[in-house]
């Protein structure tokens, strides 16, 4: 598996991880049930919260990947010329990290596909207003689909690297 | 309509004939990743001019010698 699939790999885990974690706390029934049904403040302001925590726990698993796939790099390094110094180790692992044309192709792409996914969601979220839904279940829409979109964008990256682009 | 054409390519070859090039020797010199090359060689992806330019240029012959295309669904 090469460096960018690991890479996509730690962004879909950390997005999979905050869209659970916002969906075990704003849809638990204790807080569902002290909430009044129109009342946008508290689910905006959640919201706002996991948006500010999902930017830091994406920085934080990037970080934490980056570190890990150095020291296993040089790990491997290591194993196959014990002789080899710190030089080598960092050449190889920045021959590792390039990225190029074909990467910045395959995001493109598949920021297509969350971008649509995203468009999907606004949608709907309009058509829950029409249906007479509560503006609670619109702005939950918008969220899950964006949301959803950044961790499908992630599933088409794994496929275009895969696949081919 | 538009023809379709589908490109190969000869790089498996130029790096047997240029003493057995890796593909990792191949991507530094030409300044991609190693995946990147393997997908070109696999007919997966298409670069662009430039890179395939870069690619012709590190075994010193044409780009005519490297990519070739068919035209498909005549």
């Amino acid at each position: 598996m090469s460096y960018q699939e690991k890479r996509t790999l730690a962004s879909i885990f950390s997005g999979i991880l905050i869209l659970a974690a916002y969906c075990i706390y704003a849809f638990n029934p204790t807080r569902l049930a002290a909430l009044t049904p129109d009342d946008l403040k508290p689910w905006a302001s959640t919201m706002l919260i996991f948006i500010g925590i999902g930017i830091v726990a994406t920085i934080v698993i990037q970080i934490v990947f980056h570190i890990l796939l150095s020291i296993s790099l040089a790990v491997q390094t290591k194993i196959r010329n014990m002789e080899s110094d710190d030089k080598e180790i960092e050449r190889s692992i920045q021959l590792e990290m390039v990225e190029d044309e074909r990467d910045r192709q395959i995001e493109l792409k598949s920021q297509r596909i969350g971008f649509a996914i995203a468009g999907i969601g606004f949608v709907a979220g309009l058509l829950s207003l029409v249906f007479n839904y509560s503006p609670v279940v619109m702005l939950n829409i918008l969220y899950l689909s964006f949301s959803a979109g950044s961790i499908l964008e992630g599933f088409g990256q794994l496929y275009f690297y895969r696949r081919g682009a | 309509m538009v023809k379709k054409f589908e490109i190969s390519n000869n790089i498996r070859k130029l790096r047997f004939f240029a003493n057995e090039m890796t593909q990792q020797d191949l991507a530094e010199k030409v300044g991609v990743s190693r995946q990147t090359i393997i997908a070109i060689e696999a007919g997966k992806y298409s670069p662009t001019l430039e890179l395939a330019f870069r690619i012709a240029d590190v075994f010193g012959v044409g780009i005519g010698e490297v990519f070739q295309c068919e035209l498909k669904g005549e």
